[in-house]
C-alpha cells in the first residue's frame, strides 16, 4: 500500500530552497531521493543547501531566481529541464514574509502592495505557468504551494500577506480543475505559526512566541514539512489535488484566542 | 506477501505502535488497516459483524506473513459487535486488553452509507446512521481517548467522505453524520491538544475498493464529475492515513485533507 510513498526518479523544483521551510523541505526530498534545482534570490544560502542535498545522495543544482521575474521563473524551469530533462514537481515556497508586512491601512504604498502581492501570488503563477507546460507534455505533474494559516484568516494589520497567501490557496484550486486533464495535480500546504525567520523582524510583534495559545500547546518546527512535502511530491498523492494540508497547532480549528474557555453548562430540562 | 519498503520515510515508520482500527464494514478498511501493518503498526479490528472483522486481520496478515488469528484464539486481535453505547465501547477496550497493553493509534473509519429521497427517511434510519457513523465513532474516541489521556499521547484520525463538506442528492442523513465526525474531529483535537492527543481526518471522495477498469468507471456521471476522472481507492489515502498516525505527526491537528481527485476544490 505504501511502495509509491517515496521520490527516486522524481525531479523537484522548489522556490525559496535555501532557507527555513524550504530549507527543510530540501532535507527531506532529498533523503528521499528526489533530485532537486534549489531556486532563491541569493546565491550563498542555495548554494549551501545543493551541497547539503548532494552529500545526502541527490542530484542537486542551485539556480539564482527572483520569482517576481517571470523572465526568471521561465529561465528557473527552462534550466531543470535543461539539467534534468524533466520537471515532475513544483514547490511554490518562496515568499515575502518579513519585510513591510505590518502596517496600518493608510501607510502602505502602491508599491509596497504591489511587491508582496508579486512576490507571494504572482511568482507562484509564474512558477506555475513555466512549469506547467514541460508538465502537461510529459502528462503528469505536481505543482504544491506553500501557504499559510493567514491565507485563510485575517491577521490585523497583516494584509499583503493575508490576501497573497489566501490568492495561492485559491490559485491552487483553479490549478487543480484546470490541469487535471494534462494529468497535473496542485495542493497547498498550509502552515500555522512556525517560527523560521530573525527574532528581531516587525512581523514579530504580531505572532505568538510560544504555543500558548494554540491547542497543541506548541508552536510548529520547520521540519514538520519535511513528511507532507514527500507525501505531496510522490505517486502515493496522485489522488489528492485542489487541497490543502494544514499544520498549524489546532490554530485553525479553534481559532487562536478561544483555547483555555471551557465552559460547562447541563442540558435544560 | 507485501514487504515493509525500505525506503520508507522515517515520519512514517509506526514500529512498535498499536493502532484500534473500528469500520464500518466494506472492503476499504482492510486495506487501510494492512497500510498501517505495513508501517510496522500491530492491530486490533474493530466491526459490527464477524466476517468484516476477519477481513480485516485477513488483509494484515496478508502484510505481515503470519497467519490470521482465529476468532476462537486467545488474545484475538479483535471485536465483532456494536460499539455506539458505552457498554459497546468498554466491551471494545476489554477484548482490546485481552490481546494488546496499549493503545497508540485509533482509526475510526465509519462510513456507513446510506442514500433516499429527504422526504422518505424513516426517523429509525435516521438515527441508526448516525448510531453507526457518530455515536460509535464518539463512544470508541471517548473510551480509547481516557487512556490516551493517562498515557499522555494518541494519534486518532478519522475517515470522512467529503460530502462533510458538500450537499447531494439523497445524502441529507448521511452527509449529516459525516460533518458531525468532522465537527467532532475539531473538538477533540481542542480539547486534547495539551495531552499529546492528535485528532485528524481524511476526507475521502467517491470510493471504491475494487479494481475497476477506467472505462466503466466513467460511464458514471459522478465520476466523470470528478477532475481526476476516476473513483478512489484506499491505496489514494493510504500514505497519509500512516503518517496522521505516527509520532512524527505533531503539529497537525484539527483538519480534515481531503483526497478526493479534486471534487472539493471545483464548482
Amino acid at each position: 500500500m505504501l511502495e509509491n510513498l517515496h521520490l527516486n526518479g522524481k525531479v523537484v523544483v522548489i522556490t525559496g530552497g535555501g532557507t527555513g521551510l524550504g530549507l527543510e523541505m530540501v532535507r527531506a526530498l532529498a533523503r528521499s531521493g528526489a533530485s532537486l534545482a534549489i531556486a532563491g534570490r541569493r546565491p550563498g544560502p542555495i548554494a549551501d543547501a545543493r551541497d547539503e542535498a548532494i552529500a545526502a545522495g541527490s542530484d542537486a543544482i542551485a539556480i539564482p531566481t527572483d520569482v517576481a521575474s517571470s523572465s526568471d521563473a521561465n529561465a528557473l524551469i527552462d534550466a531543470a529541464v535543461a539539467h534534468f530533462g524533466k520537471v515532475d514537481v513544483l514547490i511554490n515556497n518562496a515568499a515575502m514574509v518579513a519585510e513591510n508586512v505590518l502596517k496600518p491601512i493608510w501607510d502602505i504604498t502602491d508599491d509596497e502592495w504591489q511587491t508582496a502581492m508579486t512576490i507571494n501570488l504572482s511568482g507562484a503563477f509564474y512558477c506555475a505557468r513555466a512549469a506547467a507546460k514541460p508538465m502537461a507534455d510529459a502528462g503528469k505533474g505536481k505543482i504544491i504551494n506553500v501557504a499559510s494559516g493567514f491565507g485563510l484568516r485575517g491577521g490585523r494589520d497583516i494584509y499583503m500577506y493575508c490576501t497573497s497567501k489566501g490568492g495561492v490557496i485559491n490559485l491552487t484550486r483553479v490549478l487543480s480543475f484546470s490541469l487535471a486533464r494534462y494529468g497535473i495535480t496542485a495542493n497547498s500546504i498550509v502552515p500555522g505559526f512556525i517560527p523560521t525567520i530573525d527574532p528581531t523582524a516587525e512581523i514579530n510583534r504580531t505572532l505568538p512566541q510560544t504555543g500558548d495559545f494554540l491547542p497543541s500547546g506548541k508552536l510548529g518546527r520547520p521540519e514538520e514539512l519535511g513528511p507532507i512535502a514527500v507525501f505531496l511530491a510522490s505517486d502515493a498523492s496522485d489522488y489528492m489535488t485542489g487541497e490543502m494540508f494544514i499544520l498549524d497547532g489546532g490554530g485553525l480549528a479553534a481559532g487562536i484566542a478561544p483555547t483555555g474557555h471551557a465552559p460547562i453548562a447541563p442540558l435544560e430540562p | 506477501m507485501t514487504l515493509p519498503s525500505l525506503t520508507l520515510p522515517i515520519e512514517y515508520d509506526l514500529t512498535g505502535q498499536t493502532a484500534i482500527v473500528a469500520s464500518a464494514g466494506g472492503a476499504e478498511t482492510p486495506l487501510l488497516a494492512a497500510a498501517l501493518a505495513e508501517a510496522g503498526a500491530q492491530i486490533f479490528a474493530v466491526a459490527r459483524h464477524p466476517d468484516a472483522t476477519a477481513a480485516i486481520l485477513d488483509a494484515v496478515a496478508n502484510v505481515t506473513g503470519r497467519p490470521a488469528p482465529v476468532p476462537s484464539a486467545p488474545a484475538y486481535p479483535g471485536y465483532a459487535g456494536r460499539w455506539d453505547t458505552p457498554d459497546g465501547a468498554a466491551a471494545v477496550l476489554s477484548a482490546f486488553d485481552a490481546a494488546h497493553a496499549r493503545a497508540d493509534i485509533l482509526v475510526n473509519d465509519t462510513r456507513s452509507f446510506f442514500a433516499k429521497p429527504a422526504p422518505e427517511i424513516t426517523a429509525a434510519e435516521w438515527d441508526e446512521l448516525h448510531a453507526r457513523n457518530v455515536r460509535a465513532t464518539f463512544m470508541l474516541s471517548q473510551a480509547v481517548g481516557a487512556r490516551m489521556l493517562a498515557q499522555q499521547y494518541g494519534r486518532i484520525v478519522n475517515v470522512i467522505s467529503n460530502l462533510a463538506e458538500r450537499g447531494l442528492h439523497n445524502c441529507s442523513a448521511f452527509s449529516a453524520t459525516q460533518a458531525a465526525v468532522l465537527s467532532l474531529t475539531r473538538s477533540l483535537a481542542v480539547e486534547w491538544g495539551r495531552h499529546e492527543i492528535r485528532v485528524n481526518a481524511i476526507g475521502a471522495g467517491w470510493t471504491t475498493a475494487d479494481d475497476i477498469p477506467l472505462e466503466t468507471q466513467r460511464s458514471e456521471l459522478l465520476v466523470r464529475y470528478t477532475p481526476l476522472r476516476r473513483k478512489g481507492t484506499p491505496h489514494d489515502i493510504a500514505a497519509l492515513l500512516v503518517f496522521l498516525a505516527s509520532p512524527h505527526c505533531d503539529y497537525p491537528t484539527g483538519q480534515p485533507t481531503y483526497i478526493d481527485g479534486g471534487a472539493n476544490a471545483h464548482p
